[in-house]
C-alpha cells in the first residue's frame, strides 16, 4: 500500500513538474533538434505555413557552402497565426535566426525590444567582408509606405529592423457569371451585404472567420454607405466622416464598434456564413459567389477558374476604390539570433528576383522584390515560365512581332474582337509611333512557337503584361489602402463583439425555455415515479423476498 | 522497485509479466495527454496574459452576456439533439429487439461509426449543398443527430434485447394491455439503457464545435468554438475558464445520470 502511494506521488509530482515545465517552455521547434557538432552551422527559421517554395531552403543551404565552405543544417518550422507566433517569442520559447511576421506584430515585438536592428547587422558583417546584393532590391514604394505608417517606434524605424517579404491586399473575390463590373462599382464593399438585392447572390457570400478582416470590410461599407457614427471620434480627435481608411479601420471607439456589430449582425441575413480555409475551393466550385479574400488567394483561385471553353477566368479580384487594407510580411532578426551571417544571408538570397519569381509561383501573393528587377532578370523569368504563369509568344494569328528603330520587339495582338493593341517586351504599352515598326520576320519551331534570330523562344509580352501589369498583384499603393495595426488594448473589447456577432442575435429564449420547463417535468414525473418505486420496495426487502427481480440481472 | 532488503527476504522474484504491467502505457498516456493538459489549463486559468497571478479571467467570463448567450446555445443544441435521438433511437432499438435478425441490423446503424465523423460532416455538407438547402441551426441539428444517433441506439438495444421475455409473459398472464406491459415492464427495465444513451449523447454535444462550424459555414457558433476563438486570439486566461465550466457541466450531466441511473435495475449500466 505504502509502495503504491509513493508512485502516486512520484507519478503526481512528475506530472506537476513537466505541465510546469512545458508552460514555460513552449518550444516551437520541438524536440530532437539536432547537436551542431563538426563544422556545421545551423539557422532556425520560424514562418507562415506555406509561405516559400520548399526547394529554395535546399538550394540556400548549397549557396551557403558554396559561399562559406561550410555546410547549412536549416531548421524550419511554421505558426499559423501572428498571435501564436507572439506567444513563443514573447515567452522565449521561440530560440530562432529568423522570423517572419505581418506588419503590426513585427510593431509589437520591436516595442518589446526582441528585434535586432537589420542595418546594423548588416552593415557589420559587410565590415567582416561578407556581401548583400539583393538586400536592397525592395520596392521603395513599399518600404516608405511602412515608414510612413509605423513612423517612429520607440525611436526606431521599421525599415531599419525588418526587410519586407510578400504583400497583399484585402478585397472581393467574385464570380463573373453572377456579378457584373457595373455591380462591382456600384456597390463596392455593398457587394459583401448583397446591397444590390442580387437575388442569385443573396445567402452565397462568405466572410472571412476572423475579426481584423471582417472588420475592415464592415468600416469601409460603413463609410461607403455613410452609416459612420455621428461626431467626433475621441481617439482620432476627427469627425468618423472625415477620417482615412487606415485610420478607420484602426479605430476602436465604443461608437464605432457598436455600428459595425448592428452591420455585421445586420449582414447574418445574407450570408452563407465564415471561413478561413475552405473560401476559394467554394468559390471555384460556384458554391458561393462572393468571398472576402486576400489577394493572393484571390489570384491563385482566379487561375484556378480557368475555362477552356469561354477561354476567361470564372472569377475575378475587386478591390473597391472607396479604400482596403493592404499588409506586409517581413523577415526580422531577434536579439537572440546565434548564426547572423545564415539569417542576412538569408534574406538576400529571399530577396534576389528569382527566388522572389519562384515565391511567388508557389504562394500566389505579390514579393515585395523591386517589379523591375524582377521583369529584367532571366532566372525570375524562367522560374515564372516553369509555373506557367508565363509563357512563349505562338504565332496564332492574333500575336506578331515587330522592330522598333532600336530594335526592341513590339508585340501586335489582334484578337479579332476589339481593338488591337500594341506591347513592349516587358509588358508596357508601347507608345510609340507605330508607322515606324517593321516586322520582325521570325521564324517559328513545329508548334508555332516564335524562335529568334539565335533560335531562342520568345516571352509572350500579353503573358509580361498580365502578370507584372495585374492590379490585383502589383496594387497601386495610395492613401486609400490603409495598414491595419495591433489593436492592443482594445483588443478584448472587439473580440467580445465578434462573439456577439458570431453568436447571433436569433437566440430562441421561447423555445429554451420551453424545453426547460418540458425537462423539469419530465424530471420531476420520473423522480416521482422512482420514488413511489422505492417506498413501495422497501417493506418488500425488509420482509427478505430473495426472489426480487433485480438480483437476477445485478 | 523492490529494495534489496526486502527482496532478499523473500523468495527471489524476477520481473514478471503481470495484468498490471499492461497497464503501464496507458497510465503514462493518461498522464501525458490527460492530466497534464489539464493541470496547464487549471494553471493559466489563474494566469493574466503577463504571467501574473489573478482572479479577473473569472470576472471577465461570468461578467459577459455574450459567453453565457453562447452557453445556453450551446445547451439548447445539446437538449435538443438528446432529445431527439431518445425519439428516433428508442422505437428503433425496441422494434430490433424484438426481431430475430435485429443483432445484425444493429450493425447497419453503428457501421458509419467507422468512417470518421469529419469525413461524414463534410460529406452530408456536400448533400446539403447539393440540395440547394440553407446551411444553419436545422443543418447542424441534423448533423448532430446523425453523428450521435448509434451512441444512444447501441444502449438502447443492449438493454432492451436482455430483458427476459418471461417479465412480459407474466405480465400478460396477469392481464396487462400491450401499452401497460410497455410502461410497467419494458420501459421501466430500460431505463438503464435511456440513461447510459443519454450520457453518450449529451455530453459530446454540449462541447461539439467542428460539426456546428462545418454544417452552418461558421454561423452557429457554440461553446466549443468559443473556447476556440479565446485561444486562437491568446485570450489563455478565459479560453482556461471556459473549458473549466466545460468540465463542470460534463461532470455534473455524467453524475447526475449515474445517480438516476443507479436508483434502477441496472441492465445496460453494466454493459457501457
Amino acid at each position: 500500500m505504502t509502495k503504491r502511494k509513493l508512485l502516486l506521488i512520484v507519478l503526481l509530482a512528475f506530472t506537476a513538474v513537466t505541465a510546469l515545465s512545458l508552460l514555460t517552455a513552449c518550444d516551437p521547434e520541438g524536440e530532437g533538434g539536432t547537436g551542431g557538432s563538426g563544422g556545421q552551422d545551423e539557422l532556425y527559421i520560424y514562418n507562415w505555413e506555406d509561405y516559400i517554395d520548399i526547394g529554395l531552403l535546399d538550394d540556400f543551404a548549397a549557396y551557403y557552402k558554396e559561399q562559406t565552405g561550410r555546410s547549412l543544417d536549416i531548421t524550419y518550422t511554421t505558426f499559423d497565426t501572428n498571435e501564436t507566433m507572439l506567444t513563443n517569442v514573447q515567452r522565449g520559447g521561440a530560440n530562432v535566426d529568423l522570423i517572419c511576421p505581418s506588419e503590426y506584430a513585427i510593431e509589437k515585438l520591436m516595442r518589446g525590444g526582441y528585434v535586432a536592428n537589420l542595418s546594423e547587422l548588416v552593415a557589420e558583417l559587410e565590415a567582416e567582408g561578407a556581401e548583400f546584393d539583393n538586400i536592397e532590391g525592395i520596392d521603395e514604394d513599399i518600404l516608405s509606405a511602412i515608414d510612413e505608417v509605423f513612423g517612429d517606434i520607440d525611436g526606431k524605424a521599421m525599415r531599419d529592423y525588418m526587410v519586407p517579404y510578400m504583400y497583399g491586399t484585402l478585397g472581393i473575390l467574385y464570380n463573373k457569371n453572377v456579378i457584373s463590373e457595373e455591380e462591382l462599382e456600384e456597390y463596392g464593399w455593398g457587394i459583401l451585404w448583397n446591397e444590390g438585392g442580387n437575388p442569385e447572390l443573396e445567402d452565397e457570400i462568405l466572410l472571412k472567420d476572423s475579426i481584423r478582416d471582417t472588420y475592415c470590410a464592415a468600416v469601409l461599407y460603413l463609410r461607403e454607405y455613410g452609416k459612420l457614427p455621428d461626431g467626433v471620434s475621441p481617439s482620432v480627435g476627427k469627425p468618423y466622416t472625415e477620417m482615412s481608411s487606415a485610420e478607420l479601420m484602426n479605430c476602436t471607439d465604443d461608437a464605432l464598434l457598436a455600428a459595425v456589430e448592428e452591420a455585421l449582425i445586420d449582414q447574418r441575413g445574407h450570408i452563407s456564413g465564415y471561413e478561413v480555409d475552405f473560401g476559394k475551393d467554394d468559390m471555384i466550385n460556384e458554391i458561393v459567389y462572393a468571398d472576402l479574400a486576400w489577394s493572393g488567394d484571390a489570384l491563385w483561385a482566379i487561375e484556378e477558374s480557368y475555362d477552356e471553353e469561354t477561354d476567361d477566368y470564372m472569377l475575378g479580384y475587386y478591390v473597391p476604390g472607396i479604400g482596403s487594407n493592404i499588409w506586409y510580411d517581413g523577415w526580422i532578426v531577434p536579439t537572440t539570433v546565434r548564426n547572423k551571417l545564415a539569417a542576412v544571408m538569408f534574406i538576400d538570397y529571399m530577396c534576389r528576383p528569382e527566388s522572389a519569381a519562384r515565391n511567388i509561383g508557389y504562394i500566389a501573393y505579390t514579393s515585395a522584390v523591386d517589379r523591375d528587377a524582377v521583369m529584367n532578370d532571366a532566372d525570375a523569368i524562367g522560374a515564372l515560365l516553369d509555373v506557367e504563369y508565363l509563357w512563349y509568344a505562338e504565332d496564332d494569328g492574333a500575336c506578331e512581332i515587330f522592330l522598333d528603330g532600336a530594335g526592341n520587339r513590339i508585340f501586335r495582338y489582334d484578337w479579332g474582337d476589339g481593338e488591337p493593341y500594341l506591347l513592349e517586351a516587358d509588358g508596357s504599352e508601347f507608345e510609340g509611333d507605330e508607322s515606324t515598326l517593321r516586322p520582325a520576320g521570325y521564324s517559328t519551331d513545329e508548334d508555332g512557337l516564335y524562335l529568334d534570330e539565335n533560335g531562342e523562344y520568345i516571352v509572350d509580352a500579353d503573358a509580361m503584361n498580365l502578370f507584372f501589369f495585374d492590379e490585383a498583384r502589383y496594387p497601386v499603393i495610395d492613401e486609400t489602402l490603409g495598414v491595419m495595426q495591433d489593436y492592443g488594448a482594445a483588443n478584448d473589447r472587439v473580440v467580445q463583439m465578434w462573439e456577439r456577432v458570431k453568436a447571433g442575435a436569433e437566440t430562441p429564449w421561447p423555445l429554451i425555455w420551453c424545453l426547460i420547463g418540458v425537462a423539469a417535468v419530465v424530471a420531476l414525473l420520473v423522480g416521482g415515479y422512482f420514488l413511489k418505486e422505492a417506498l413501495k420496495a422497501r417493506p418488500r426487502r425488509v420482509a427478505g423476498s430473495p426472489g426480487a427481480p433485480e438480483r437476477q440481472n445485478g | 522497485m523492490t529494495s534489496a532488503a526486502t527482496a532478499q527476504g523473500k523468495p527471489r522474484r524476477r520481473f514478471k509479466l503481470t495484468k498490471r504491467v499492461f497497464a503501464y502505457p496507458y497510465v503514462l498516456f493518461m498522464l501525458l495527454f490527460v492530466v497534464i493538459p489539464l493541470v496547464m489549463i487549471l494553471v493559466n486559468a489563474f494566469l493574466d496574459s503577463e504571467g501574473a497571478l489573478t482572479l479577473e479571467n473569472f470576472k471577465t467570463f461570468f461578467s459577459q452576456e455574450n459567453s453565457l448567450i453562447i452557453l445556453g446555445n450551446s445547451l439548447f443544441v445539446g437538449v435538443v439533439t438528446t432529445a431527439l435521438c431518445l425519439l428516433i433511437g428508442y422505437p428503433v432499438a425496441y422494434l430490433l429487439s424484438k426481431m430475430d435478425s435485429g443483432k445484425i441490423i444493429v450493425l447497419f446503424f453503428v457501421l458509419p461509426m467507422g468512417i470518421n465523423f469529419l469525413i461524414r460532416t463534410l460529406a452530408t455538407k456536400a448533400i446539403f449543398i447539393a440540395l440547394d438547402i440553407n446551411l444553419g441551426m436545422g443543418t447542424v441539428l441534423f448533423g448532430m443527430v446523425y453523428n450521435y444517433l448509434p451512441f444512444m441506439i447501441m444502449p438502447l438495444h443492449t438493454s432492451l434485447s436482455s430483458i427476459d421475455k418471461s417479465y412480459i409473459e407474466a405480465a400478460q398472464d396477469l392481464g396487462a394491455d400491450r401499452s401497460t406491459v410497455f410502461l410497467k415492464t419494458v420501459l421501466p427495465l430500460s431505463v438503464g439503457g435511456i440513461m447510459s444513451g443519454i450520457t453518450m449523447v449529451f455530453i459530446p454535444t454540449i462541447s461539439t464545435f467542428a460539426i456546428s462550424q462545418l454544417l452552418s459555414n461558421g454561423k452557429i457558433f457554440l461553446f466549443g468554438d468559443s473556447i476556440q476563438m479565446q485561444f486562437d486570439q491568446g485570450l489563455y486566461g478565459v479560453g482556461s475558464i471556459m473549458s473549466l465550466v466545460m468540465l463542470a457541466f460534463v461532470l455534473i450531466s455524467n453524475f447526475l445520470m449515474n445517480k438516476l441511473g443507479k436508483n434502477n435495475v441496472g441492465v445496460g449500466r453494466s454493459l457501457w
